[in-house]
């Protein structure tokens, strides 16, 4: 009996572990990557072994593997579709953005990479470079579907190398502006339009912040260089990478220059510690900040959010007074397929079915991202009507009011992560004292020198 | 069955046909364990010594010989000094901590009182959680702002973002994580201890606390040494406490970061994995030698009956 109970008991608490843990993953999410790179649905797992990565799907399914779970019902839907219409059957597979990558190396290393999957520019250049995603060019010659004219250039151009095209592209990205109404009522102070310029957002950030520490202007942490400080950046003229990606250009006056802006900025952000323990998303999320800019792939997961659908709007990105630039970074995923796949013909069905202007409609009408297709993008403005979400596509028009727009690539070298983990660790001290911003961008400038003078032996 | 064991004994030095087949099973019985051994440890470890020379290619192609480049870079990194000072710092705070408390608590449920089978339960229960939730959970106690401890204290502290205080909050959920199963091997070496000698000293006058020092502790020393031998190398190994609860831009990674966390950074994140595996070494060198130590101090306090 008593070993009844002690069983019971621990098959209890195993349960509520397992709880603890899916809504652990839930609440920490971090935009860094452009994706939600969730903590608590990794599992712990550091062992990676390929076969981990091949679900347990029927042997004849194709398998697609994914990391992004607020796009996977939509994926799905797309996905049975393509069931439906050719008889081929898919598994469908979500690992989050850190064991999405130790797994596919490890499966790429072993030879037994999924079917079909997301590339990213973090890495694409890495798994171009080294055969491991299927030349896509003699497909696309002899199709009538695809033509990759018809796709935002800076998302095919992410997937081209040696002139060869690697990927068909999925979606793009763009950064806006989030704040919360409540508050600027509060204050008395009109919402953010496009006439607003960073200055704008200092004033009101700083009319936003409490002195009791109960709510703050803004909130940017130090690892949010995608949705945040490169958005500052670009728009200042400033730069993160040279134009060929041999050499940094964070220690430019220009781009110091912005970096101190984001430096008085900081006065009116929680302390970086907070920060750090809580993302710019749950600060959000949780009324503590007036303010942060997001990506629009964090959407999904805003909308089903109460507080942010009661409380919260967008609007585009401020823009730059002296250079009247308002420049936001965006980026793109695209659809890959293994290079050794038993079946390349079956694999390009899907990649095919997936680029198609339908499908890039429907992605986009069920409001899993914007679409790479040109022009299928306008009905994902209208996926919820909890916020308004023009500013995300407004950005890629040439001019809102008074500013020029400019979309900039995400910044991408052959090996991207090891210098922005570096740059991340960096700017952790002029985060805790922004009077060191300056000699802390040159820090970051010979770091990131030092480590892509390493990635040239590789990628040759 | 007996009568041919007998035999067996009888021909020592020859073997017959039937004591062939007995170890040729035998072999094959072992078969699975073995090559397990080979193929998921010793084989990993034979290759990353070998890949400590190379500065390795992408997917494992195209590996170039280096050398001892990769252990010079290693012995002028500070980072990985640090980390591995951190590492220690961390084992210093999770083995003495989980082994006392354990002891204590494996004393007092040793004892017949009420409900002890649910306390034993509870005390086990971090033991059966999952890592990484256990690491989720405590991370949203350790919150500043938003966490159980700072809002039903009232206080402001940097518990897991300040570099000072972050790698005791780290060992405190080390502890809180092995105590129960130090717990229950303390309570297996406990139940071994003959209660005649407790009979014996209480004749003689001994008190509860006599009764544990000079009875219970020196009997217990071999599970003792056990569990002080595996705490110390598990505690080397932390790496999942460290990699959820701390977010890369969390201030105080410098300062907490362990030697596996480093090694996973270089080898998993960074594609290095030639200088990961370096790392790995070190960490693996520095475990030998603790080990060591420790069979060689074992003669002066652990006591075998």
């Amino acid at each position: 009996m008593k070993k009844q109970i002690f069983a019971g008991a621990l098959a209890g608490v195993m349960a509520a572990s397992l709880t603890a843990c899916g809504s652990g993953s839930g609440t920490t999410t971090a935009g860094a990557a452009g994706t939600t790179t969730t903590a608590g649905a990794a599992g712990g797992t550091t062992t990676t072994a390929a076969s981990e990565i091949k679900g347990s799907g029927s042997s004849d399914a194709l398998e697609v593997l994914i990391w992004d779970t607020n796009q996977q019902p939509g994926i799905q839907k797309i996905l049975d579709k393509f069931t439906e219409e050719t008889g081929i059957k898919t598994d469908l597979q979500v690992k989050d953005w850190n064991s999405y990558w130790t797994a596919l190396e490890a499966a790429a290393t072993g030879g037994s990479l999924p079917d079909v999957f997301w590339m990213h520019s973090n890495n694409s250049q890495m798994y171009m470079n080294n055969g491991m995603l299927l030349d896509l060019d003699p497909y696309i010659e002899k199709s009538s579907t695809i033509d990759l004219s018809n796709y935002m250039e800076q998302v095919t151009q992410l997937y081209t190398y040696n002139g060869k095209h690697y990927a068909i592209p999925k979606d793009y990205d763009t950064i806006a502006l989030w704040y919360n109404k409540t508050m600027f009522d509060e204050a008395g102070l009109s919402y953010p339009d496009e006439t607003w310029t960073w200055d704008d957002v200092l004033t009101a950030a700083e009319k936003l912040t409490k002195d009791d520490g109960s709510q703050y202007g803004f909130s940017m942490s130090s690892d949010n260089n995608q949705a945040g400080y490169y958005n500052i950046i670009y728009s200042h003229g400033g730069s993160v990478l040279s134009e060929d990606k041999t050499k940094s250009e964070f220690d430019s006056a220009k781009t110091i220059e912005a970096m101190e802006t984001v430096g008085k900025l900081l006065k009116y952000c929680p302390d970086p510690s907070v920060m750090s323990e809580t993302k710019d998303d749950a600060l959000i999320e949780s009324g503590t900040v007036a303010m942060c800019t997001q990506g629009s792939w964090m959407v999904p997961a805003f909308k089903q959010n109460d507080y942010m659908t009661a409380n919260c709007d967008v609007a585009i990105l401020p823009y730059d007074k002296e250079t009247g630039v308002r420049a936001s970074i965006c980026n793109g995923l695209g659809w890959a397929a293994s290079a050794k796949t038993t079946r390349p013909d079956d694999c390009w069905k899907l990649l095919e079915w997936l680029g198609s202007k339908d499908m890039q409609e429907m992605q986009a009408q069920l409001g899993v991202t914007m679409s790479a297709y040109n022009n299928t993008s306008d009905t994902w403005v209208n996926n919820t009507d909890k916020f308004n979400l023009k500013p995300y596509l407004q950005e890629t028009e040439a001019k809102t009011g008074n500013a020029t727009n400019k979309l900039v690539l995400r910044p991408y070298t052959y090996n991207t992560s090891v210098w922005e983990d570096q740059m991340n660790k960096d700017l952790v001290t002029a985060w805790a004292d922004p009077s060191k911003m300056a000699e802390t961008c040159k820090q970051v400038a010979a770091d990131m020198n030092s480590a892509i003078s390493k990635e040239s032996a590789k990628s040759n | 069955m007996a009568g041919k064991s007998g035999v067996t004994k009888a021909k020592k030095h020859k073997m017959t046909k039937w004591d062939k087949s007995q170890a040729l099973w035998g072999w094959i019985f072992i078969l699975p364990t073995m090559a397990g051994l080979i193929i998921l440890n010793i084989w990993p470890l034979i290759q990353s010594v070998y890949q400590t020379f190379f500065r390795t290619g992408d997917f494992g192609k195209g590996n170039v010989f280096v050398g001892l480049e990769n252990y010079q870079q290693l012995f002028q990194d500070t980072e990985v000094w640090q980390a591995l000072w951190n590492t220690f710092k961390y084992s210093l705070i999770e083995v003495p901590f989980s082994i006392i408390l354990g002891l204590i608590l494996a004393v007092l449920l040793n004892k017949k009182i009420a409900g002890r089978t649910f306390y034993r339960a509870v005390f086990f229960l971090p033991m059966v959680a999952a890592p990484a939730a256990v690491a989720m959970v405590w991370r949203w106690l350790y919150n500043t702002k938003f966490g159980l401890i700072n809002n039903i204290f009232h206080t402001n502290i940097e518990w897991i973002s300040n570099p000072s205080t972050a790698w005791i909050s780290i060992g405190v959920i080390g502890v809180w994580s092995v105590l129960g199963y130090n717990m229950i091997l303390f309570l297996a070496g406990l139940q071994e201890i003959p209660y005649d000698y407790y009979e014996a000293a209480q004749v003689d006058g001994a008190n509860g606390v006599y009764e544990f020092f000079k009875i219970t502790l020196p009997l217990l020393s071999p599970t003792v040494f056990f569990v002080m031998v595996t705490r110390i190398i598990g505690a080397l190994q932390v790496f999942d406490l460290i990699y959820m609860v701390m977010d890369k831009s969390n201030p105080a990674l410098p300062k907490t970061q362990s030697i596996v966390y480093l090694f996973y950074q270089y080898s998993f994140v960074n594609h290095n994995k030639g200088y990961g595996s370096a790392i790995a070494l070190l960490l693996v060198i520095c475990v030998l030698i603790i080990t060591a130590i420790q069979m060689k101090l074992q003669k002066k306090w652990v006591f075998y009956y």
